[in-house]
Order: C-alpha cells, then structure tokens, then sequence
C-alpha cells in the first residue's frame, strides 16, 4: 500500500516538475539571455547557459536614457500600479455588491453598459478618448492612467460578482436582524469573504497596470515619467542597433515585483480552512 | 421563496414608518437606493470617461478620418466596403475565431486541472502554482516574442527536440518543418502561446475553489466518495458561476487579442495568424484610415455581444448559483 | 516567516524608489558640470554659433520629439544641453519613445492637437503630414539665412519639400548600400563589383549557391524599398500624385519574376525563414546570421550590422540595377521639421540651424542618424567617428555621389497602403499562391485606385 503511494506521488511529482520546466523554459532563456553578451544572444539562442557570462547588461540597462535611470522608471509603475491597483479593487468589490445584492431601476441598463465597456478594443476609443482628456487638462499626467480606474473595473466587477453569487443570502439576512445596514453587510459580511477574489483581482490588476503601455505612451511625454513599460520598448528600434541583452536584463528586473506580490499573497488563495461565516 | 421573504420585511418598517418622514439615511439604506449608490462609482466612471468616446467612435465609424484632418461624414459605406470588399477582413474574423474556438476551451481546461492539481497547501504546490502562472506574468514582452520565435524555427528548439526523439528509435531525420512559416501550422504556435499563459484563469479556478467549504468534502469523506466523485458532484457543479465567469471573459479576450500577433507573427504568413484587431490597428494607424477600423471595432463589438447574449441565456441550464440575477 | 518576507519585499520596492529619489539630484550636477565642459570647448573651436545667437531674453521652452535608441537619446539629449548652455534661454522638453509608436503617438497627438514643436519625420510619413499643413515652411528662413542651408546639397534639401515649400530638414543622408559577405564570396569565387546590372546579380547569387551553398536575400519583407530603386532604373518615379509613374504593369513583372525565379532556382532564401526573425532588426537578419551573403541595407545600417556582427568581413556596394546612375540616390536619413502649431518658430529654426551647421552638436551626434548634409561638418568629424562608420561615410561620397540622381520626391499619401501591399503580393507569389503576372496586373490596379482615392479626398 504505501509504496503505491510513494510510487504515486514520484509520478505525480515528476509529471508536474517536467511540465513545469516547460513552463518556465522561456522565462528562464530570457534571464539567461540577459546574462550574455548583446550580440551573441541570436547566436546561442539554442543554448541556456552563456559562453561568457556578463553583468554588463545589467549596467547598461539599469543606466536608463539622458540621465533618468531604471530606478526612476521602476518608480513610476510603482506608483501607478499600487494606486490604481488599490482603487480598482475596492471600487469594484462595491460596485459588485450594488450589482448582485439589489434590484433597482437601471440595473440591467448599467450591468450592460458595463459588459458593452469590456467588449471594445482600446485601440478604438483612444483617440476620441485623447481628445476628451485633452480637454479636461490631464494630458502630460498620471491622472489618465489611475483616475478612471478608481470608478470600477469591468472586468473585475463581473468576477466578484461571481464570487458574491455563491454567497448565501442567509448572512446577509442574518446580518440585517442583528440591525445591520445594508452598507454594513458590505462591510462586515461580505468583505471578509471575498477575500480571495479580491486578491485575485490584485494581483491581476497589478500586473495589467504594470504592463500596460499603450496609455502611458498617449499621454505621458516627458521621459523622466516613464513606467517600465515603455521603458523597455525604448531599447528596441529597429532603425539602430537594438540592445536586446539590456533589454532583457531590465526585463528581468522589471518581473519581480509581480513576481514577489504573487507569492507573498498565494496564501490567501489557497491556504487553510475556508471559513463561509456559517459558523457564526 | 427567499425574495418573498425580503418584501415581507420590507412592508412593515415602512408600514410603521408611514406617518413619520423617513431619514436621509434611511432612504439610503434601502435596498434599491443602496444598490444604486454602490453602483455608482461606475456609472460616474462610465458617463465622465468612457461614454463620450465610445460615441465619438460609432461617429468615426460613419466617416472618413485620417486622423491628421478633420473626419467626413460617408454614411454606410465604411461598413459596405468592408462585406462586400474587403477579402482580408473577412479572412482575419476567420483566422479570429478560429483562435478563440480553439485557444479559450484548452486554456479552461488546463487551468481548471492544474488548479485542482494544486490546490493543496504544501509549500512545494505553493512554488508549482508560482511556476505555472510565471508565464502569464511575461504576457506581451518582447523577449517572449523572439524566443518563441526561436523555439518554432525550422531550425528551432522545437524541431531538434523531435529530431533527437526520432533519433532514440532509429530513425535519422532531418526534421525540419516550418511551424511558423506554413500556413496551416502558423496559428497553432499563437494558440499554444495563449494556452501557455493559462494562469491567469488558473488562478481564479483556484481562488473559487477556495471559497467552498470544506465542510461539503469533509461530509462526502464520511459518506466513502471517491476523489473522482468529489469533484463530478461537488466541485464542479460549484464552479459553474466561476466557470462561466472565466468563459465569456476569455472568449472577450479571445476575440479582442492583439499583442501575440502583433509581436509575434504579424499576421504572416500570407494572413493565415491575422487577428482582427491586428487588422483594424494597421487600417487605422498604418494606412490612416480610422474611420474603416472604427466601423470594424463596431462590427466586433456586435459579434461579441451576441455570443455574450447567447451564453448568458443558457446561463440558467448549467449554472447553478444561489443569489439572484 | 512570513514577516520577514513581507519586510524583504517591502524594502525592496522601498530601495529602488529611494534610489530614483537619489538619482535625480546626482543627474542635475553631473550634466551640468559636463555641459560647461563643453561650452569651453566649443568657445576653443571657435564655431561662429555663439556669435550668431543672441539670447533675446525671453525664457523659451520647446517640446522636441524624436524616435531612437539608447545611444541617440543620449547623444541627441547632450546636444541639446550644449544649445542651452549657448543659448540660455532655451530649453527642452524631449519627448523620445521607438519607431514604432512613434507614429501611434504623433497621430493621436495630431488629432488631439498637441503635437510637439520640433518633430523628427521620416520620408514615409512627410507628405502626409505635409499636406494637411501640420509642418511650418522653413523656406522664408533659408531664404533671410537664420537656416543657413549653403554648404548642403541643394537636392538634398529639395528633398525636404513638399509643393515648393520646404517643410523638413535633412539631418543625416544614407544610400542604399548592399552589404555583402566578403569571405563567402571569396569562397566561390565571385569578384563583386560596384554598379552591377541586376543581370551580373543574379549570375553572382547562383555562383555562390551553386559553389557555397549560401543563398541570397533580395530584400524580402523589404521590397517596398528596392521596388521604387528597381522602378527608378526603368526610368519611373513609383508614386505619383493620385497614380502610379509607370504606364503599364511591366515594371511589376519584371520584379516578381525575378523572385519566382530565384525561389524555383533555389537560390532565394526561404520565404518561411522571414516569420521567424524579427521584421527590420539587423540583428536577425539572414546576413548576420549566415543565411544569405548580402543584406539590401542603407549605409547608416552600417555601423549596426558590424556590432551584430563583429566576425563578419563585410564589403559594400551598390544595390544592382541595370541603369546605376538613375537607379541610385543620395536618401535624407531622417528629417526635423517644425509643426505649424509652434508659438516660436523663428527659435525653433535657430535650432535646427544648429544642428546643421554646428561642429560641435556634430561631434557630439558623431553621424549617428547619417551623413551631417553640411559638407564642412562633415569634413570636420569625419576623423572622429567609429571605423564603420567611416567605411559608410566612404562608400556615399566615393561610390554613390558621383553616380546617382536626385531622391524621389516624399511619397504621395496612400504609398504605405501600396508598399503593404507589394509585400504580401511578393509572399504570395514566393510561396506559389500567385502567378507574377496576377501579382502584376493586382498592384498595378490597385495601386492606382488608392492614389486616387487620395487625391479624391
């Protein structure tokens, strides 16, 4: 008996590890690129390990543009990303509450206008919407890029939503004869219990933020505001020598956070006992 | 049943509150006026910033805009030249569908059986779940574009693993077939990309697993199911909100997918990996007709609609869930 | 545990910001103390710059907008700090993102009328952005000398104009220039030599492939460039204003039967190979990785095929055609021009007029866009820059100069629709989907109705 299930587990252990070196293979070739020599890069593409292994790229890459270093890019997506990030998620966990847990006139006009918003290529509406910021005075700032995020997200509302459906409305009820309010329930019941979603939607909408670069190259002209993301297209033009190895080594620099975030924060999704407040 | 009993609440506060006038906050605590006061922020966020565009781009749609003069106004004949006209249009809303038809179900697939895979709590399932969503985190980077580049060349990563595989039972091969630069295997390098990035949808199977209780799988071990049974019984019926959640938001983005053709292909060869917001970007930006690619946003938007609509109405005969819609 | 990573990673974030907080300080004093540096410098050359502008007090500020790389960032950023430091009063705010948005950008900018005061513009994009009066006329400053354009050849400055007028400054010149691998010729046995006839080409390809094996890339994915050198040798001008120059579709013909035929000969370079590398990077390109001995390139690509390529023996000469002198052109690099919504343009000019005729913005540019059009500035750093570049240098004033003819005007609207086109028709007919001469008789046609249109408009 036990040794099928050591023979299980091997299998199951060896099974996941193989796939997941599949996984993780490009990622891995792109760190070891960052460790090669620019210019040999295409030349060794087959091969993981570099013939001479080099930090140069890393000086290079980190060295920025006229004077305005990585650190100065690094910092920027992290503004934007933590506040937008931060209003995204709480806003549309609200949003999602007003969605699922009451009827009101215009539900279903909104709820509509909110899937019609997640169903348009960006593409499309960003010159009209140039135009509109243009004239509310916010272009050469960050406020396009985090204020509309402060007003839900549709993507995200639809998914917590989800997760609110499979909350029993019996808690809600429960709530409401111990006098709370409709607002408390939000609070104090359903936060608590989204958790994971939420966190979910964090790490999305970090990373989204994080990578965006199409609005940042809109509306943000001034180099010394650059985030990461355009940063590091800046490395490859094709017109000149494009200097793939800085290229990658920022890149790799410019992984961890989301990296770092989806680790620390795995616990809230999978770890424990799941606690539905039925207990209580 | 349970929403009779909120009327049934409902009626005697106010019954009672009849004759006094009711507070400011009691207006606001009831149940519709909450709603809609949570609502809000979004439907401030829609009005103040998405709506006006939106509509400037339904306009552009009916006329000609090269973006550096003002637009004129031409009626249908954007929409016209693109049914009648326009073999490429028509070729990337095939190649498109093709993509999402194929790329959306084994991306839920995948996610949803690593996700159960995985779900323990160990700390070395904790570094497998880091592992596997790794890939999504360098969604759009370049450095995924040149090197998937390098693993599909005829002389590419790929091929020399199946050389060296065909070699193992004696067979001497000089495999050298071009996955990227046939035009029947080409779109299936793009849909492996994207089912590669599967995390994302990973990581939402497992953050609903989660939230069921525990409770449910303690009291069918008691009852001698199998693990097997669990999951047919249990979780999986369960999951059909998330499933459905993941399911029209994957075939949005499935539809809507640009960078992996962009960075990637470019819709080479002979247009076989042409997304179609591939194609409408190079009408709008590169050949400065903006008018053309807003109609054809406005045709896709339609299209996504109506498969939205239609899986929302068999929503009802697949997913169970227990609030209210 | 737990703790302590959440701290790890909070000092992390923390540190990287603290860093960027640190390093704008560092930045401000290092660039001033080498932007003083260089004014002493340039007072010792004795440019006659400084003399010339005078600061009129008033605090200007101009939005300069280029696409580039690591290196012309820095060199173009420096060079703009030594203009400050002559000129006080002015100062910039650059605007630099890649070639690829570039355009994106500058279009959204147009719509949403926010378009920077001095713009780099490429020749694809000029009559376009000519035509809907976007770009100011320089030709009153060329005219009163605050441009002062006489030591430049007047073609090439001609080749900034549109209807008469000149709306953007050259500020590097380039040829086309193949670039060819000298060791795998050697190995077959071919002597390349200056202006061959597309005749002696195609014999040397096939010797080559017969004798090494090595194929040949006729700028595949390229065409649309080699197709106006290949319609220039034939006498025409491509585009036209609202049609094509060429009568008929023979032009066409003549171009893709010499792909169908180099493919069914097998001394073209798979077609399929072009999906796997990166469009327009040298450094993925078949020369450099061995796959093809010449590479259709322009000289200003020089400098970057050598450092992709350190190993590489190269050789340039010029791109064949059957009549060299009227195939072959001396082609404005990248160009600035200044968009009519600038409050101060007579500023503006006296920037571009540096960037012109300075020696010292040339030495700190080092050609990195091309041949400086001033040929005193060109005579004066020559000495200074990289080996290469030399050897590009070299082959534009020795090989191409004397035996070529004025650039083809800037491309009528709708030529990039056109160019797309002639490229998947050159893949199509490359992988059998199309006879040549339906490929012929289709752009012909449709080339033709987009100029049209166009014009229509």
């Amino acid at each position: 008996m036990k040794k099928k299930k050591t023979i299980g587990r091997i299998i199951y252990h060896v099974l996941v590890s193989a796939f997941g070196f599949l996984m993780v293979y490009p990622l891995l070739w792109m760190v070891m690129s960052s460790f090669k020599e620019s210019n040999t890069i295409f030349r060794t593409a087959s091969s993981l390990i570099p013939e001479k292994f080099t930090f140069a790229n890393y000086a290079t890459g980190w060295r920025g543009f006229t004077g305005i270093t990585f650190a100065t890019f690094f910092k920027n997506s992290m503004v934007i990303s933590v506040i937008a990030t931060i209003g995204s998620v709480f806003s549309s966990a609200i949003v999602a509450y007003g969605f699922t847990r009451s009827k009101f006139k215009g539900r279903g006009f909104l709820f509509t206008c909110m899937l019609v918003s997640m169903m348009l290529p960006f593409q499309v509406i960003m010159i009209p919407q140039f135009i509109w910021f243009k004239q509310l005075g916010w272009v050469g700032t960050y406020l396009p890029l985090i204020a509309p995020y402060f007003f839900g997200q549709g993507f995200f509302i639809f998914m917590i939503m989800g997760f609110m459906e499979g909350i029993p409305t019996e808690l809600d009820e429960a709530a409401k004869i111990d006098g709370c309010s409709y607002y408390g329930i939000f609070g104090r019941i359903m936060l608590p219990l989204i958790v994971p979603s939420m966190v979910t939607a964090g790490i999305f909408s970090f990373m989204w933020r994080w990578d965006d670069f199409l609005a940042a190259l809109l509306y943000i002209s001034d180099p010394v505001k650059y985030p990461i993301s355009i940063a590091l297209k800046l490395f490859s033009d094709p017109g000149s020598t494009s200097d793939y190895g800085a290229m990658f080594a920022m890149a790799t620099v410019s992984i961890v956070p989301a990296v770092l975030i989806f680790i620390f924060f795995q616990k809230y999704l999978v770890d424990g006992i799941a606690n539905t407040g039925l207990k209580g | 049943m349970k929403s009779d009993k909120k009327e049934v609440k409902k009626v005697s506060p106010q019954v009672s509150h009849r004759r006094a006038k009711l507070t400011l906050w009691q207006k606001l605590n009831r149940q519709s006026t909450a709603g809609f006061v949570c609502v809000f922020p979004f439907t401030f966020g829609f009005f103040a910033f998405t709506l006006i565009p939106v509509i400037m781009s339904l306009y552009y749609s009916f006329t000609i805009f090269d973006t550096l003069s003002a637009p004129k106004f031409i009626g249908l004949q954007n929409y016209i030249t693109l049914f009648s006209n326009d073999a490429r249009f028509l070729k990337s809303l095939g190649v498109t569908f093709f993509f999402t038809f194929t790329s959306v179900p084994l991306r839920l697939v995948f996610a949803l059986f690593v996700a159960m895979i995985l779900v323990k709590a160990t700390k070395i399932s904790a570094i497998y779940r880091a592992v596997y969503y790794l890939p999504s985190i360098i969604g759009g980077s370049v450095a995924v574009a040149i090197l998937w580049k390098r693993m599909f060349a005829t002389d590419g990563v790929l091929n020399t693993i199946l050389n060296s595989f065909f070699g193992l039972f004696g067979i001497d091969s000089s495999f050298d077939y071009a996955w990227l630069g046939s035009t029947n295997t080409a779109i299936w390098t793009l849909v492996i990309l994207a089912v590669w990035q599967f995390g994302s949808s990973m990581l939402i199977f497992l953050s609903a697993i989660k939230q069921i209780p525990t409770s449910y799988y303690e009291a069918a071990d008691v009852d001698g199911t199998s693990k097997y049974r669990q999951f047919f019984s249990i979780t999986l019926p369960l999951l059909t909100p998330t499933v459905f959640f993941n399911l029209i938001m994957q075939m949005i983005n499935g539809f809507l997918a640009f960078t992996q053709c962009y960075i990637i292909t470019q819709g080479k060869p002979l247009d076989s990996t042409l997304f179609y917001t591939v194609y409408m970007y190079e009408k709008s930006f590169k050949d400065y007709a903006m008018g053309y690619g807003s109609a054809m946003a406005w045709i896709m938007l339609i299209i996504i609609g109506v498969i939205t609509l239609l899986l929302f109405k068999t929503k009802k005969f697949w997913v169970v869930g227990e609030g209210e819609q | 545990m737990k703790k302590k990573i959440a701290l790890l990673f909070v000092g992390v974030m923390a540190a990287f910001s603290l860093m960027a907080c640190s390093d704008s300080r560092e930045t401000g004093s290092a660039d001033g103390s080498k932007t003083t540096t260089e004014a002493e410098s340039s007072a010792a050359d004795g440019t006659t710059e400084a003399a010339k502008t005078s600061s009129t007090g008033e605090a200007v500020t101009l939005r300069i907008s280029w696409w580039g790389n690591q290196l012309r960032n820095e060199r173009t950023d420096a060079m703009l700090k030594a203009y400050t430091a002559e000129n006080s009063n002015v100062t910039f705010k650059n605007e630099f993102t890649e070639w690829d948005s570039y355009w994106d950008k500058l279009a959204t900018q147009t719509a949403g009328n926010e378009l920077p005061d001095i713009i780099q513009m490429d020749y694809k994009y000029l009559a376009q952005y000519a035509n809907n009066g976007l770009l100011a006329d320089l030709s009153p400053y060329i005219e009163d000398g605050t441009l002062d354009l006489s030591a430049a050849s007047e073609d090439i400055v001609a080749a900034g104009s549109v209807d008469g007028k000149v709306q953007a400054l050259c500020i590097g010149v380039n040829a086309p220039a193949l670039v060819y691998n000298k060791a795998i010729a050697e190995e077959a046995g071919v002597t390349i030599k200056d202006n061959m006839t597309m005749d002696e080409f195609v014999e040397v390809s096939k010797t080559i492939y017969e004798k090494t094996g090595v194929q040949t890339n006729i700028a595949y994915g390229n065409g649309d460039n080699f197709i106006e050198y290949f319609a220039r040798s034939a006498g025409y001008v491509l585009f036209e204003e609202g049609q094509l120059g060429t009568p008929d579709d023979s032009v066409f013909l003549d171009f893709f039967h010499m792909y169908k035929q180099a493919i069914e000969e097998g001394w073209h370079v798979d077609p399929s190979l072009f999906v796997e590398i990166t469009p327009g990077s040298i450094e993925t390109d078949p020369l450099v990785s061995g796959k093809s001995w010449a590479f259709f390139a322009y000289s200003n690509q020089i400098s970057a095929i050598s450092s992709a390529a350190p190993d590489l023996d190269y050789g340039i000469t010029t791109w064949p055609a059957d009549n060299a002198k009227a195939a072959n052109y001396l082609k404005p690099g990248q160009f600035f021009s200044i968009s009519t919504g600038c409050e101060n343009i007579e500023e503006a000019v006296k920037v571009l007029n540096f960037v012109t005729n300075s020696v010292e913005a040339n030495e700190i540019l080092l050609a990195e866009r091309g041949i400086p059009i001033s040929s005193v500035v060109a005579e004066e750093i020559k000495p200074l820059i990289a080996e290469a570049d030399q050897a590009a240098f070299g082959y534009v004033n020795n090989v191409v100069t004397e035996n070529s003819s004025p650039v083809n005007p800037a491309s009528a609207e709708g030529s990039g629709e056109i160019q797309a086109l002639l490229n998947s028709l050159v893949e199509e007919v490359c992988y059998g989907q199309k006879t040549p001469e339906a490929a012929a008789a289709e752009i012909f046609t449709k080339g033709n109705e987009i100029l049209a249109s166009k014009v229509a408009e």
